[in-house]
């Protein structure tokens, strides 16, 4: 199909002009988005003392050093085991919520949802300001690991809920009558025919809540304790006192890995679980 | 079915509704219980509140907030548009790459971007590097624990979402109307600002009130890149419970803080409800 364009001699240079300037601005915040992490990464493979960019030289010292680094291994430890272990606590009330939000019908579950998906609407350092305020009120600040499996599953179930919802709604509710009409218990009907279909949905919402609480600050700032500091609360405190490349190094390899599970994402869910927010 | 919950629903439901109520639901409203109760009298009063908006300090830090949140939801919408309607309509591949550039950031640790911004605007950073190269200055500008960094930082963590929102309602336009006004004799300058633009405001606008609610709210980064001399609500919040241990201020910004974030999400639900409503109507 054809259509006749009417343009008048002066719309041409407009229409060249309004091109370039959406190009160009494209192309300048794409590199807004990108500076912070290409300059990081570059600038951890200085050979200088001290962090400068344009790095002086190229070497690998200072991954070799982090690697000697207290803080750091101690810190990376338990941010695993806190992102592990409230990312499988997560997972199990999500699937259970997934399950009640699409198989089953009554009267309260506009309010179940607006439960489930509560740690969204709430602020995040109010939610921690809360969970410490109550931590105090039962003197259980010395517990900060278990106080941090907690708070940490509790603000990623909307996060878990999500993707494993809409996997589990796309799945064939007729595949489960089928198991169960031919005798499967429901247990093995969930493990055998549901649990596989939903598969993907639980990955990326698992990768979801794992960086979530791997990254957390907000919350975690209110909850450490001082045998319990988890890695960026500890990198935080200090990145103030190293001038070298040390914290340049620790934060590519975090790049780094974070760029592994978003392609995980992306190649099992696609990037749209973003999109829903 | 309409007589109450069955069985197998209270059984599954349950454990998850609980944690929530117990862990979240109660320690929030025990919160705003605190705010309530001041330390002198008894019973419920709003004298927390009353103390915490006269004081200079909750003022500066509101006034801040908002600065911040408006500056944020300006500069992502600039940045978004473009983005957005660019990753809309270029080839599969050019789309991806403008996508994975934008959405990886949504993984990043706070930490991991503030020091990003450090590294940039720090004092011997990329940028005043190159200003006292080129002559332009010769003292370091102060471009970080101020303002303008919780800006920058912001900008940075909230584009995502404005992109994806504004995402939805550009790949949402039917490309026909573009076509119709073409073969009526409009110009392309004319049919994006009388076509597209009109067409995108529903996601616009929820897009502008996700970024501004998101923005009133957000802690790691201002925290980390304004310092304790430029607070926002939220790090003021945290300076009050944390290094004054004045409670009943705190408890108090806490209650500003979740009326906020409630407010914001009412309004959201409702303003996108009435937009997806019109837009259905063929207004």
């Amino acid at each position: 199909m054809t259509y006749q364009v009417t343009e008048k001699l002066w719309e041409k240079p407009l229409i060249a002009l309004g091109r370039v300037f959406l190009w160009g601005s494209v192309c300048f915040w794409l590199v807004f988005v990108l500076a912070p992490v290409v300059v990081t990464i570059v600038s951890s493979f200085t050979a200088a003392e001290f962090l400068t960019f344009p790095p002086k030289g190229f070497s690998l010292r200072w991954y070799f050093r982090v690697m000697e680094l207290d803080w750091f291994l101690t810190s990376l430890q338990t941010s695993l085991i806190v992102a592990t272990v409230s990312t499988f606590i997560a997972t199990v009330f999500a699937v259970l919520a997934a399950r009640v939000l699409t198989r089953h019908r009554f009267r309260a579950k506009g309010a179940f949802e607006i439960l489930m998906l509560s740690p969204l609407i709430i602020p995040g350092v109010v939610f921690g300001f809360a969970f410490f305020n109550v931590v105090l009120q039962f003197r259980l600040e010395g517990l900060s690991l278990l106080n941090l499996f907690v708070a940490h599953s509790v603000v990623t179930i909307p996060l878990m809920l999500r993707p494993i919802w809409s996997s589990m709604a796309g799945t064939e509710l007729s595949l489960e009558e089928a198991a169960q009409s031919l005798g499967a218990t429901p247990w093995t009907t969930f493990w055998k025919i549901t649990f596989p279909m939903i598969l993907p949905g639980i990955v990326a919402g698992a990768i979801i809540a794992f960086t979530f609480s791997f990254n957390d600050i907000t919350i975690a700032i209110f909850l450490v304790g001082p045998e319990t500091q988890t890695l960026p609360v500890q990198l935080m405190s200090q990145i103030e006192y190293t001038p070298d490349a040390s914290p340049a190094a620790i934060t590519s390899i975090i790049i780094f890995f974070t760029l592994i599970l978003f392609f995980i994402i992306d190649r099992t869910v696609g990037m749209d679980v973003f999109a829903q927010k | 079915m309409s007589t109450g919950v069955k069985r197998e629903t209270l059984i599954i439901g349950a454990p998850a509704s609980l944690w929530l109520v117990v862990l979240l639901v109660i320690p929030c409203l025990f919160l705003l219980f605190q705010s309530l109760t001041p330390l002198s009298g008894t019973g419920l009063s709003l004298e927390n509140y009353e103390n915490l908006v006269e004081s200079g300090t909750f003022q500066k830090a509101l006034r801040r907030s908002i600065i911040v949140s408006v500056w944020v939801t300006v500069l992502t919408v600039l940045a978004g548009y473009p983005i957005a309607l660019v990753a809309s309509r270029a080839s599969p591949r050019v789309r991806t790459l403008v996508m994975v550039i934008v959405i990886f950031p949504f993984l990043l640790s706070a930490v991991v971007r503030a020091y990003g911004w450090t590294v940039i605007l720090g004092e011997n950073g990329v940028v005043n590097d190159f200003l006292i190269g080129i002559g332009l200055i010769a003292e370091p500008l102060r471009l970080i624990q101020n303002t303008f960094a919780i800006i920058i930082g912001e900008t940075h963590v909230l584009l995502p979402y404005m992109v994806l929102s504004l995402l939805t309602v550009i790949q949402r336009i039917d490309r026909n109307l573009e076509a119709a006004a073409m073969s009526l004799g409009a110009s392309p300058p004319v049919i994006f600002f009388k076509v597209v633009v009109p067409l995108t405001l529903p996601g616009l606008l929820t897009g502008m009130l996700l970024v501004f609610s998101l923005s009133m709210t957000a802690f790691a980064t201002p925290f980390l890149l304004g310092g304790p001399r430029s607070p926002i609500l939220t790090v003021l919040m945290y300076q009050y419970a944390y290094t004054l241990f004045d409670w009943s201020k705190a408890t108090a910004v806490a209650g500003v803080l979740l009326v906020l974030g409630l407010g914001f999400v009412i309004l959201h639900r409702f303003v996108s409800r009435r937009l997806m409503r019109d837009a259905e109507a063929g207004r």
